[in-house]
C-alpha cells in the first residue's frame, strides 16, 4: 500500500468528492430502475436505452437549440416520461393483459432496448455529442486554493440532484394519494383492484415517474462525462443493476445509498490500492457479494411484503 | 495446316488453364469486415469509405481487366463472437477470395484463426497489437504495428520536451489498449524515462477522474493514453479538467479526427504517431485526398487511407496472381514490393507486417500536423 497518500488530506477529500459524485451517477440511474421493479416486480431492461434517448433529447434542446440547462432538464424528463409511457403501452401492458410471466416482460424489455439502441445508432451515427461550455462551465472550482480539492459544477449538480430526487420521490411515494395507490399496487395488484384503484392508471403513473427519472439521469450523467453516444446506457446498466440489488430491490433510498457506496468503494480502491484500477470491479463486486451474504434483501431492503 | 493451327490454339489454351486453376472471374468477391456500429464505429466507417472509394477506382480503371471487385461488407460490431460468425459466413457461404479487416485487434485475435485454418488471406488495415500476423501465414496487415510507431513518436517527444517521468492510462480489458500500453512501457524504459504511474480502466467506465488524479499526483512530465475513441474523448477532457497540463501522447486510437472534433480544446497539442497524415506529399496520397473529398465531402483520416491502400494491395496481388485461388493470392501478397500507395512505396516484411515510415503528428487548431 502506498502510505504517503494517507497523510495527504486533500487527496483523501478529493477522492471522497469524486467517489460520491461517481456514486450519485449510479444512484440517479438506479432510482427509476428500482421503482419499476418495486411496483411491478419486473426488470425494465429498456431503462438504460430510455436514459440514453433522454440524454440525446437534452442535447438537442441545449446544444442544438441553444436553450438553458433547466429547460434541457425539463425536456429530457418529458422525453423520458413519454418513452416510458410508450414502453408500458407496447412492451409491458399487452403481456400483462395476457397474464404472461415476469420473464416474458423482461425479454420484451430487452427487445425494446435493442430496437431503441439500433434506432439511435442509425439516427445519430457515431459522432460523440458533447455540450457546449455555455451549458455548464466545465472549469472546476478549487476549494482551498489551486492545490485544493477540485469539484466541478456537474459534480455539484449531480450530488444535489441525487439527494433532491431521492427525498422528493420518497415523499411522493409516502405522502401523496397517488403514492399510496402505487404502494397498494406494489403490495398486491388484485387487492388494489378490488379496492377500486385503477391499477393500469397507477402503473402508467409509475412508468411516467420512472421515465422522468431516467431523463434526469441521462442529462446529469451526460453533463458529468460529457460523452453522449448510443452505447452510453449499456455502460451504466450493469452497475445500475448492482446498485438496485445492493440497495434492496425496489427501495428508492437504498438505490441512492447503494450508489454512493459503490462509487466510494470503486474510487477508494483505485486511489489507495496499488494496481487498484485493475481490480476495482473485483473489489466492488466482492463487497457487493459480502453485503448480500449478510443482508440478502440489500442494505435497506425489507421483506417482499413491505416493499415500495 | 488448318488442323495444326487449331491444335496449337487448344494447346496454348490448355497450358494457360493449367497455370491458373481458378482464373479471374467476372466478379471477384472481397470480404470487408469492419466495426460499423457502436462506440468504436468511427474507425470502421472511415475504413469502409476508403475501401469503397478504392473499389470504385479499381473497377473504373479496369485494373483487373474484365473482372470487377465486389465488396461483401459485414459489421463485426467490435465483438469477438460476431467477428467469428461473420468470417465463417464470408468464407463458407460467400466464398470470398480474401478478407480485409477486422477493425479491432481483439476481434482479429478471435476471427483471424478461422481464415488461417480455411486458407483465406486476411489483410488488417487498422490492427496494431503485438502478435496479429504471428497468428499465421495468411494474416497480413498494412497498419503499422505498435512497436514500429511508438519508439519513433517517443523519440520526437523527447527531442522537444526532454521528459524525465511519464504516467500511463489504458483499458485493461481491451487487447489493443493493453498491448499498446506494454509497448509504451518497454519503449519508455529503453529511452530512460521513468514510469511513475500506470493506471487502467475497464469497459463501461465513464469517469476517469480518480485514475487521472492519482497519476497527476505523481507529477509526470508526459501523460500517455491508450484508448479507443469512445473513451478517448472523456479521458482527454477529464485529464484537462483536473488540471493535467503536461503534453499528452496518444496511441493509435487517437488517430481519429472524431476525437479532435468532439474534444477541441482538450485535444489541442495532443501527440500521436501515424503511418499517414493529410498533408502527405506522396502522390498516391494527394490523389486519394482529392478523390475522397469529392466523393464524401469531408477529409479522410489515417484509417480511411489504410483501408484504401489495403484494397489496392489486395487487388494488385490478385492481378499478379492472375487467379482467385486463395493460396495464389497469398503468395502474390507476400511478393508485393514497392507498390505505389497512399502510405508510400509499400512492401511487407518477412512477418507480413508493413514496411513503411511512421510520422509523429500533433494537433493544431483541430488538425493533425507534423510534430517538430
Amino acid at each position: 500500500m502506498d502510505l504517503s497518500f494517507f497523510a495527504d488530506p486533500v487527496f483523501l477529500v478529493q477522492n471522497l468528492v469524486d467517489g460520491l459524485s461517481r456514486g450519485a451517477l449510479y444512484g440517479v440511474f438506479a432510482m427509476g430502475f428500482t421503482l419499476i421493479f418495486g411496483v411491478l416486480d419486473i426488470l425494465n431492461l429498456a431503462h438504460a436505452a430510455t436514459f440514453m434517448w433522454c440524454a440525446f433529447a437534452g442535447w438537442f434542446v441545449m446544444a442544438a437549440g441553444g436553450l438553458p440547462l433547466p429547460l434541457g432538464l425539463a425536456a429530457a424528463m418529458l422525453a423520458g416520461a413519454a418513452i416510458a409511457l410508450v414502453l408500458e403501452l407496447l412492451a409491458f401492458r399487452p403481456l400483462r393483459r395476457e397474464g404472461a410471466d415476469k420473464l416474458s416482460s423482461m425479454i420484451s424489455s430487452i427487445g425494446a432496448s435493442l430496437i431503441m439502441v439500433s434506432v439511435a445508432e442509425a439516427a445519430f451515427g457515431v459522432q460523440t455529442r458533447r455540450f457546449p461550455d455555455k451549458v455548464l462551465d466545465p472549469k472546476p472550482f478549487f476549494i482551498g486554493g489551486s492545490g485544493g480539492v477540485r469539484i466541478s459544477r456537474a459534480q455539484i449538480l449531480i450530488l444535489a440532484a441525487s439527494i433532491v430526487l431521492m427525498v422528493g420521490l420518497g415523499l411522493f411515494i409516502r405522502r401523496t394519494r397517488m403514492g399510496k395507490a402505487i404502494r397498494a399496487v406494489a403490495a398486491n395488484q388484485k387487492a388494489a383492484r378490488l379496492l377500486g384503484i385503477d391499477v393500469n392508471g397507477v402503473i402508467v403513473v409509475t412508468f411516467l415517474v420512472a421515465g422522468a427519472l431516467a431523463g434526469a439521469a441521462g442529462i446529469l450523467v451526460a453533463l458529468l462525462t460529457n460523452n453522449i453516444v448510443p452505447g452510453m446506457g449499456g455502460q451504466i446498466e450493469l452497475r445500475g443493476l448492482a446498485v438496485v440489488i445492493l440497495g434492496g430491490m425496489g427501495n428508492i433510498e437504498g438505490a441512492v445509498v447503494g450508489g454512493f457506496l459503490l462509487g466510494l468503494v470503486e474510487t477508494l480502491t483505485i486511489a489507495y490500492l496499488p494496481g487498484g484500477s485493475d481490480i476495482k470491479d473485483a473489489i466492488a463486486f466482492l463487497i457487493l457479494f459480502l453485503i448480500l451474504l449478510v443482508k440478502p434483501n440489500g442494505i435497506m431492503g425489507r421483506g417482499k411484503a413491505e416493499r415500495a | 495446316m488448318k488442323a495444326k493451327r487449331t491444335f496449337l490454339c487448344v494447346a496454348v489454351f490448355a497450358a494457360a488453364a493449367a497455370a491458373s486453376a481458378a482464373p479471374l472471374s467476372s466478379s471477384i468477391k472481397i470480404g470487408v469486415v469492419e466495426t460499423l456500429t457502436g462506440d468504436n464505429s468511427a474507425y470502421g466507417i472511415s475504413i469502409r469509405k476508403g475501401i469503397e472509394l478504392a473499389a470504385q477506382e479499381i473497377n473504373a480503371s479496369k485494373l483487373l481487366g474484365g473482372s470487377q471487385l465486389a465488396l461483401v461488407v459485414a459489421d463485426d460490431k467490435a465483438d469477438k463472437q460476431e467477428g467469428i460468425s461473420v468470417f465463417t459466413k464470408l468464407i463458407n457461404d460467400e466464398k470470398v477470395a480474401a478478407i480485409i479487416g477486422p477493425t479491432l485487434s481483439g476481434t482479429a485475435f478471435a476471427a483471424d484463426p478461422i481464415a488461417q485454418k480455411a486458407g483465406v488471406p486476411v489483410l488488417g488495415t487498422s490492427t496494431t497489437a503485438v502478435g496479429i500476423t504471428a497468428m499465421g501465414d495468411y494474416i497480413f496487415r498494412d497498419s503499422l504495428p505498435q512497436a514500429a510507431v511508438i519508439p519513433g513518436t517517443l523519440a520526437a517527444v523527447i527531442a522537444k520536451y526532454k521528459p524525465q517521468k511519464a504516467a500511463l492510462l489504458f483499458q485493461a480489458d481491451q487487447e489493443y489498449s493493453k498491448s499498446e500500453a506494454d509497448v509504451f512501457k518497454a519503449s519508455l524504459a529503453k529511452l530512460g524515462i521513468q514510469l511513475v504511474g500506470s493506471e487502467s480502466y475497464s469497459k463501461g467506465d465513464s469517469d476517469f477522474r480518480t485514475q487521472l488524479q492519482k497519476l497527476s499526483s505523481k507529477k509526470p512530465d508526459i501523460l500517455v493514453l491508450c484508448s479507443l475513441v469512445g473513451e478517448a474523448i472523456p479521458v482527454l477532457q477529464q485529464a484537462r479538467e483536473i488540471g493535467i497540463a503536461v503534453p499528452i501522447v496518444g496511441g493509435n486510437g487517437f488517430n481519429s479526427p472524431n476525437i479532435l472534433k468532439n474534444a477541441p480544446e482538450a485535444s489541442e497539442g495532443l501527440i500521436v504517431g501515424s503511418s499517414w497524415f493529410i498533408d502527405s506529399k506522396v502522390s498516391a496520397s494527394t490523389a486519394f485526398v482529392a478523390a475522397f473529398r469529392k466523393k464524401y465531402g469531408g477529409d479522410p483520416d489515417q484509417f480511411a487511407s489504410q483501408g484504401y491502400a489495403g484494397l489496392y494491395i489486395v487487388a494488385n496481388a490478385i492481378k499478379n496472381a492472375g487467379s482467385i485461388d486463395r493460396a495464389a493470392i497469398r503468395d502474390a501478397l507476400v511478393k508485393i514490393h514497392g507498390l505505389d500507395t497512399t502510405l508510400g512505396p509499400f512492401s511487407f516484411d518477412e512477418n507480413r507486417d508493413p514496411i513503411c515510415q511512421s510520422v509523429p503528428l500533433t494537433v493544431k487548431a483541430g488538425k493533425y500536423v507534423l510534430f517538430q
